[in-house]
């Protein structure tokens, strides 16, 4: 369908322009601001890639959390929240390496079809039952994996070491 | 029901990928290279829904099964980041990585 195709390229031209305009521009905030418009256009990427679940997650756990982790790791490390980084090079070396894995990864992807391939949507319920069979262990490791970040960025940021 | 071409859609993941190396070689700030970090893994994510969604049926789950396991890792990972900015902050007083050779605080 052409209409679907449209929507992807827009979507994913917000997505390139966002990201890149969040590492190119001079105001800490405004990164964090555009930041947050990349996530919200993931997750519209998600919804058109039928997969809803994943959607809702990245806006909740993207758009929300880390934005405003993001935001608060600013304002506490800036005397004024509206303070302008110094004028990084941008380095021809570093942008020769990415465009270059840039061009090694789309020559891989060649092998995939370059045709219209149609997106199936599946069931939530069946995503629920894959991450909780086995007793849940994808969800248990990754539940201890986040109390012990939890107990070190806890070790790290504790009063009364100088 | 959508369809969609897979070489546009790898194209994209490929091109956030390159995007958040640039950030991660050319950015000295502690924060803005968490940012570009969540980028490449933004990528990564991306590319696991893709294949989940092009395979489709209960094979295509455990494409967006993994996602969901890495969006709780990529939270994590910027959390344990801040506390390293803060850490930083509080014993350097500045979050500039290029001022920072050792961890060692």
């Amino acid at each position: 369908m052409i209409l679907e195709q449209v929507a992807f390229a827009s979507l994913a031209a917000v997505a390139v322009v966002t990201a890149l305009l969040a590492l190119l521009v001079r105001e800490l905030v405004h990164t964090i601001l555009w930041i947050a418009v990349f996530f919200v256009d993931l997750a519209a990427i998600y919804f058109l890639l039928s997969a809803p679940f994943l959607g809702v997650l990245q806006l909740g756990v993207y758009a929300g959390a880390v934005t405003i982790l993001l935001l608060f790791g600013v304002m506490v490390t800036r005397k004024r929240i509206f303070s302008r980084e110094a004028v990084t090079g941008i380095g021809p070396s570093s942008l020769a390496l990415a465009a270059l894995v840039v061009i090694l990864l789309v020559a891989a992807a060649t092998v995939v079809p370059n045709t219209e391939v149609p997106v199936r949507a599946y069931d939530v319920t069946l995503l629920s039952t894959t991450l909780f069979n086995q007793d849940g262990s994808w969800l248990l490791l990754l539940g201890l994996t986040m109390l012990g970040a939890l107990a070190g960025a806890i070790y790290l940021v504790r009063e009364g070491r100088e | 029901m959508t369809s969609l071409v897979p070489l546009d859609l790898l194209a994209l993941s490929a091109a956030l990928l390159g995007i958040g190396l640039f950030g991660i070689l050319t950015r000295r700030n502690f924060i803005l290279l968490l940012i570009s970090i969540e980028i490449a893994m933004n990528a990564a994510i991306l590319n696991f829904v893709i294949f989940g969604a092009l395979s489709g049926g209960p094979g295509g789950v455990s494409g967006s099964a993994i996602a969901v396991v890495l969006v709780g890792l990529a939270a994590t990972e910027v959390a344990v980041g801040l506390a390293i900015v803060l850490a930083l902050n509080r014993l350097r007083g500045s979050i500039n990585v290029a001022e920072s050779a050792t961890l060692r605080l």
